[in-house]
């Protein structure tokens, strides 16, 4: 059974990958499970998407923790452990990255027993909730690496599912992921196919049964007061919106006001300030400043220039 | 409950520069909704008990994870009301055995979408509205069933495209009235509200504080994904549905509707319309004159018949 997953952006287009890559599965005669994970998160938030096929009946549930192949849209979700991309991965695991850096270094930063492919990445987006056709690119890789799915049933998946889009777009999708499929098909490292695992052999996890406790213990009530802060939503962000001083007239409470997730705070001197942990970057303030004193960067290169100023 | 509030929101620089609204909610970035609730509730102040129906809202309280600093209560979409009404009872039979004091008195605010304010929970609002229930109800109004991926609503405006009207023409359907249906119960307070016109919002916010009885909001709430634009488009989109006359600012008090902001020279619709996906057939490939002209000419004939009024 093959057990892939896809990691990405919301946004990014990775439960339409996991779906045109089970169609093509389905067309090629295997069983088939795809399904998007995402929580309560939006675009731009991590999220995951898995493929499960197989020749026979698939008796597994749930998300895969043993993935023989993991594609990654967005290389800044790798050291992410929100993310949680490298979970569960071994030998036997083959990691698909999108990046503008080689296997080698990938290999070195994750020390990782995993194999190590690069699909090369095209010019970069300043914006990488943007990327182009990423989704039918994560899609035609991994169909191309499992080497049962034919150029043929991979056009059709496609066709089928982006149906709704305009044929144009259709089409510079289809174009590009046969690129793909085709650079992915001249490579010697390829998915290997897990076992079925069976029922019986099913090896209870080395578990702490706790008792079950009454739910004032177990769930107990919180009477903390707004608790969501905890939560960092600034791992959404792929823009940044950063504020110029010079330029802010100080007027503070336009910035603050228009932002829906009060992420902008007035500071004592009363000037605005933006809380980077939870800023999900809408850019809203942006769009809003009437001295246009804020001004938006991707966010990959705005933590490129902090980690080159630390020293 | 001392209920004294005087109107003090007349320039941006009255609005509240410290926000209750806890961040690292998992609300869509660009959320005009949330935009609207925190507001709502810097005004409104922390002596709040939210009551939220099934919808995108319900995500703000995931335990153990609250952006509130008071009690929030979910209930099923159809019943948001009539969990305000246990609220509401609850806390006056406290106050009367003298087990609260007047000062811990809590303002009950149902927070619903429009799928649950437009349709399955008209019948529990209703019945609120008729035993003149003591609550504030926001409806945060993005045209659709926006949390399970832009299904269509009640609410939803003709010609839009949605996950389930997605032919060439979008949406056959018109967007019910809301605001008259809720009206004609002759409730305390209604009012159409936007975040993108924040000083309207507060005005109406603080006008109601000083009223009892069924006080109802509704938010139109420019949904980045559902409506297919750039989050960073949601101000501009909700100022520019104000200024097309798309979403009359307005509210009924006493019997009487009065407009609280009516647009001196009123911009074409399609200002507004063309800076949305869900409206992108209108323009693209060919521009259909026709559809363009029917929505304009239903903002015109609105506007006509509130001039006579």
């Amino acid at each position: 059974m093959f057990r892939i997953r896809f990691h990405g952006r919301g946004g990014q287009g990775m439960k339409t990958a996991s779906r045109i890559l089970g169609s093509a599965f389905f067309m090629a005669g295997y069983e088939v499970q795809d399904a998007p994970r995402y929580g309560a998160e939006r675009r731009g938030a991590p999220i995951f998407a898995y493929v499960r096929a197989a020749r026979s009946t698939i008796n597994e549930r749930g998300i895969i923790n043993h993935p023989d192949l993991v594609v990654v849209a967005d290389d800044t979700l790798v050291g992410m452990p929100a993310a949680g991309v490298t979970q569960g991965m071994d030998e036997n695991t083959l990691l698909l990255i999108n990046s503008h850096e080689s296997a080698q270094t990938w290999g070195q930063r994750l020390n990782t027993r995993a194999r190590i492919l690069i699909l090369a990445a095209q010019e970069e987006v300043e914006d990488r909730a943007e990327l182009p056709y990423i989704g039918s690119r994560c899609a035609a890789a991994a169909a191309a690496l499992t080497r049962v799915i034919s150029r043929e049933f991979l056009i059709a998946a496609l066709n089928e599912e982006l149906a709704h889009l305009n044929d144009e777009v259709i089409k510079g999708n289809r174009d590009i992921a046969l690129v793909v499929f085709d650079e992915m098909a001249t490579q010697a490292d390829l998915v290997n196919e897990g076992v079925q695992a069976s029922a019986s052999d099913y090896v209870r996890p080395k578990w702490i049964d706790l008792p079950f406790e009454r739910a004032e213990i177990s769930n107990i009530a919180i009477h903390a007061a707004a608790t969501s802060v905890k939560v960092r939503t600034g791992l959404w962000r792929t823009m940044r919106p950063v504020i110029n001083y010079d330029k802010c007239s100080g007027c503070s409470w336009i910035c603050s006001t228009y932002c829906p997730d009060g992420a902008i705070n007035v500071r004592d001197d009363g000037y605005p300030e933006i809380d980077y942990e939870h800023c999900k970057g809408c850019l809203i303030c942006v769009a809003q400043c009437p001295p246009h004193a804020i001004e938006s960067i991707a966010e990959q290169v705005a933590r490129g220039q902090e980690n080159g100023a630390t020293p | 409950m001392s209920k004294q509030s005087t109107v003090h929101f007349h320039r941006m620089k009255d609005m509240p520069s410290t926000h209750l609204l806890g961040t690292g909610t998992p609300m869509c970035a660009g959320c005009g909704g949330l935009e609207t609730l925190h507001t709502l509730y810097d005004i409104l102040g922390d002596k709040t008990v939210f009551v939220n129906a099934a919808g995108c809202m319900t995500l703000l309280s995931v335990y153990p994870f609250t952006p509130f600093r008071g009690g929030w209560l979910y209930t099923a979409m159809a019943s948001a009301p009539a969990g305000a009404q246990g609220v509401r009872d609850a806390v006056d039979i406290l106050l009367q055995k003298k087990k609260l004091s007047a000062d811990e008195n809590v303002e009950v605010v149902v927070i619903t979408g429009d799928g649950a304010a437009y349709g399955m929970g008209m019948s529990a609002t209703s019945g609120a509205m008729d035993r003149n229930l003591d609550f504030i109800y926001l409806c945060y109004d993005n045209e659709g069933y926006g949390n399970t991926g832009q299904q269509y609503s009640a609410a939803t405006p003709h010609a839009a495209i949605t996950s389930t009207s997605k032919g060439s023409h979008g949406y056959p359907g018109y967007k019910k009235d809301l605001f008259s249906i809720w009206a004609a119960h002759s409730p305390a307070y209604v009012a159409t509200v936007i975040a993108a016109e924040p000083l309207d919002l507060a005005k109406k916010v603080e006008k109601l504080q000083s009223m009892t009885g069924p006080r109802m909001l509704i938010s139109l709430a420019p949904c980045p994904p559902g409506w297919d634009y750039d989050a960073q488009l949601s101000v501009e989109i909700g100022r520019l549905a104000v200024q097309t006359g798309v979403w009359p600012l307005k509210e009924f008090i006493d019997g009487e509707v009065r407009h609280t902001k009516v647009p001196k020279q009123r911009k074409p619709v399609e200002d507004y319309l063309q800076l949305q996906g869900r409206f992108r057939h209108l323009f693209a490939p060919r521009r259909d004159a026709t559809g363009i002209a029917e929505i304009q000419a239903r903002v015109d004939d609105y506007w006509a018949l509130a001039a006579t009024k």
